[in-house]
């Protein structure tokens, strides 16, 4: 099984380097463990999250990509679709067996076409847009309907921590 | 497990053990040659091993003297510290010295320094296999004397030894195929010890055979027989496993075309046959160990049920989940056709699950071609196109049936739920087996199943329904699927109209391409955010990376120490190049002290390692 799920990586990890999508770097962080990587993204433009460098970590189950790997981000982050230990909860990341909020349909789910870019690019766009229904973490996403200001104010603190200017 | 408690007892270092156990031997040598020297043991012990030795001499006249009287007086060494029952411990203690001091020198060769997680396994493994030996020793074969005891302990020893051997090489091999750039060396070295410790149990195999012709009974034959059998399935097993998977990854990176269609049924058959085999010898192993210790409700017996009631419940898993296999295989070869050479030259992409290129393909429906092996593996835990997510009916042929849930996946959360009748005795009286019996009728399977519906059952039986009536919204569909909980009640619901027609038909997002997902993600980038400007005074410092910006990303180097090295630059240039535009866009920062931070290489320090180190 890990053997299909290696070459796969291999080939993904190729593609991200020779084509690397705007603002994302992804990669293996240590290659003794290819099933654990490492990637940056950087808050798209335009938004609260603009100018930060977020890391995150990817950890791919051996039978990817038939199952989804997990990603969480290793910075701290304040946003209605990230858990407060930073995992992200985004449609695309389940598989479509499971289904923990209920709501979504098994398009926007986990499928063998999609791809770590797919994903990293999926999550820049919900930093772009948060999708509030989701309650991984409510206090921001409450903050998100009802005090906007002070949820960019959280935002551009988080961007400059990530950036590491003093505050 | 009071086996637990065992393993927090202070345990002497290697070393110490090893000068101790050295130190006892000697002692006890020294101890046997003052007896030896003693004329009067020799006169008390006219035993036949000094006779016998004494006639090999006779016939041996041109041996050298000396040394053959060493070898009789270690013969009477030997032979009197046997007799000593003092003596006798020095030297199984010895024994099991020089067997540590074995297993310490084959990890150091051969595995170096262990994982944290391999540890952790091997110490559950030690104490799980000291656990149900002592079960088997003392409730099952209830041994009587002290020497039975010393011989199986041996038996056991010798056992347990090459087990925790052979699972540690299981588990170092799954973590070797987790990196695409182990040295051959390492797979070397594993697979020469894999190699012994099947010969090993092999011969162990033999000796079992040998001890039951000559000595023991047919009862005592078998159960060692079986251990040995488990053994060496196990470690065929783990073979097995690491030459597909060298087979898999020989040439990862490369675009090296592959004849997967071949590997992927042969590859199945062998883990299956494992499989099977050592569930059913371990199962035979056990009701042999539960009909041979005929104290029913001892506390052996109970142990060896609960063992018992695990293993059938694997097998029953086991031959669920390949009953799934076959069904998907016979499926997708009476559904969808092999793709035509023109077909396949028309398509020029590669196979969207493992993408390398196809040299033959099995079409869907839909037009997307995948693998043949690709598509089965993924059609075990999914019914839907994985690139357009067209619902794919495992019953296509005889639709006006109840179309069947395709709950086959084989979780274990779910095994039980529909399939079977399931009588779990363990919960009447804790040592009465549980058992399951299949339940073939569907309208009947359609009815026990009702309570266990998951709501990704529910898009699943939803997915069905719209089969049959695409222009019936998804959302009224699952509305009343959630009421009924079955299929054919919500198909009559339909049929009746008592289900709201649709008005409007509803575009379900269903029916698009999951290329949605690119649409909306691509536009949120307009401009890009790593550009490298020709300003001298918001330059990077360069000396620092000491490549130019633009090489870190187009190549991908073959070697892995310098993969690591890129992506490490890149990701400092990344950081540094977000840094540098923050200050362009905040330039009251940029006028504040902090500007200096943005050249200083300490600073740089101060955030990368930051990332690499949280994923310790
Ligand atoms: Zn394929
Ligand atoms: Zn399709």
């Amino acid at each position: 099984m890990a053997g299909s799920a290696l070459r796969r990586l291999m080939a993904e990890y190729k593609q991200l380097t020779l084509n690397p999508p705007e603002g994302i770097i992804a990669g293996p962080i240590n290659e003794e463990n290819f099933f654990e990587w490492e990637a940056l993204i950087t808050g798209p433009e335009g938004t609260c999250f603009e100018g930060g460098v977020f890391p995150a970590k990817l950890i791919f189950p051996p039978d990817y990509p038939l199952s989804p790997p997990k990603m969480q981000f290793t910075c701290e982050m304040f946003h209605p679709n990230i858990y407060a230990d930073g995992r992200v909860c985004i449609s695309i990341l389940h598989a479509p067996g499971d289904d923990p909020m209920g709501y979504e349909s098994s398009a926007e789910r986990w499928s063998p076409v999609q791809s770590v870019e797919k994903i990293l690019l999926s999550v820049v766009s919900m930093l772009a847009e948060p999708n509030d229904e989701s309650g991984a973490n409510v206090d921001a996403a409450k903050m998100w309907r009802e005090d906007r200001l002070e949820f960019e104010r959280i935002a551009q603190k988080l961007v400059k921590k990530t950036l590491g200017i003093p505050i | 497990m009071p086996m637990v408690f065992l393993d927090r007892l202070p345990v002497p270092s290697l070393r110490a053990y090893t000068s101790i156990s050295i130190a006892i031997l000697s002692c006890s040598i020294y101890y046997a040659a003052q007896i030896v020297k003693d004329p009067g043991w020799r006169n008390n012990h006219p035993n036949s091993l000094v006779a016998a030795v004494g006639n090999a001499t006779d016939n041996n006249a041109s041996a050298i003297v000396d040394s053959r009287t060493l070898g009789v007086h270690m013969r009477e060494l030997f032979a009197c510290m046997v007799q000593e029952p003092g003596c006798i411990w020095t030297l199984i203690n010895m024994a099991y010295c020089v067997l540590i001091l074995v297993g310490k020198s084959i990890q150091k060769l051969v595995f170096g320094e262990l994982r944290v997680s391999e540890r952790q396994h091997l110490k559950d493994k030690f104490w799980n296999f000291v656990f149900y030996k002592f079960i088997f020793v003392f409730g099952v074969l209830n041994v009587q004397y002290m020497d039975e005891v010393v011989l199986w302990c041996a038996w056991f020893t010798a056992l347990g030894f090459l087990s925790l051997l052979s699972q540690l090489c299981k588990d170092r091999f799954e973590y070797l195929s987790f990196s695409p750039t182990t040295p051959g060396w390492s797979h070397v070295r594993l697979l020469g010890l894999l190699t012994a410790i099947l010969a090993l149990s092999s011969f162990m195999l033999l000796m079992c055979v040998a001890a039951g012709f000559f000595f023991v009974s047919f009862n005592t034959f078998a159960f060692m027989a079986a251990e040995c059998i488990l053994l060496g399935v196990r470690t065929i097993h783990v073979m097995l496993r690491y030459a597909i998977h060298l087979y898999d990854t020989r040439g990862a990176g490369n675009t090296s075309p592959r004849s997967w269609d071949k590997r992927g049924p042969l590859a199945y058959y062998t883990e299956l046959t494992s499989e099977l085999t050592i569930l059913a010898v371990d199962f035979l192993h056990h009701v042999h160990m539960l009909l041979w210790s005929n104290i029913f409700l001892s506390m052996a017996s109970l142990v060896i049920c609960m063992q018992l009631r695990y293993l059938f419940h694997e097998i029953q898993r086991r031959i669920t989940k390949h009953r799934n296999y076959l069904a998907v295989l016979s499926h997708m070869e009476q559904n969808y056709p092999m793709a035509s050479q023109e077909e396949l030259a028309e398509n020029s992409d590669n196979c969207a699950i493992c993408w390398e290129k196809m040299e033959t393909a099995r079409k869907l429906p839909c037009g997307h071609l995948f693998h043949n092996s690709c598509l089965q593996s993924w059609l075990e835990q999914d019914t839907s196109c994985p690139t357009c997510r067209l619902a794919l009916s495992m019953q296509a042929n005889h639709r006006e049936n109840a179309p069947e849930i395709p709950s086959e996946s084989p979780t274990p959360a779910r095994r039980n739920d529909n399939h079977f009748f399931h009588f779990d005795g363990s919960r009447y009286v804790s040592w009465l087996p549980s058992f399951s019996v299949e339940v073939t009728h569907n309208r009947i399977r359609g009815d026990i199943s009702a309570l266990a519906h998951t709501n990704s059952q529910l898009d699943a039986m939803a997915r069905q329904v719209q089969q049959l009536f695409p222009y019936y919204p998804r959302n009224v569909i699952l509305e009343d699927l959630r009421g009924t909980r079955s299929i054919e009640i919500t198909i009559e619901n339909i049929l009746d109209s008592r289900l709201l027609p649709p008005h409007h038909v509803i575009e379900e997002p269903e029916a698009e391409p999951a290329t949605t997902t690119q649409t909306t993600t691509a536009h949120i980038l307009p401009i890009p955010l790593v550009q490298d400007t020709l300003d001298p005074r918001l330059d990077i410092p360069a000396a620092d990376s000491g490549e130019e910006p633009s090489n870190l990303g187009g190549r991908f180097s073959k070697s892995s120490m310098e993969r690591e090295r890129i992506l490490q630059r890149r990701k400092e240039h990344m950081l540094l190049t977000a840094r540098r535009k923050y200050f362009e866009r905040h330039p009251h920062h940029n006028e504040s002290d902090t500007s200096l931070d943005v050249s200083s290489p300490v600073n740089l320090n101060n955030v990368t390692p930051r990332i690499s180190l949280s994923h310790n």
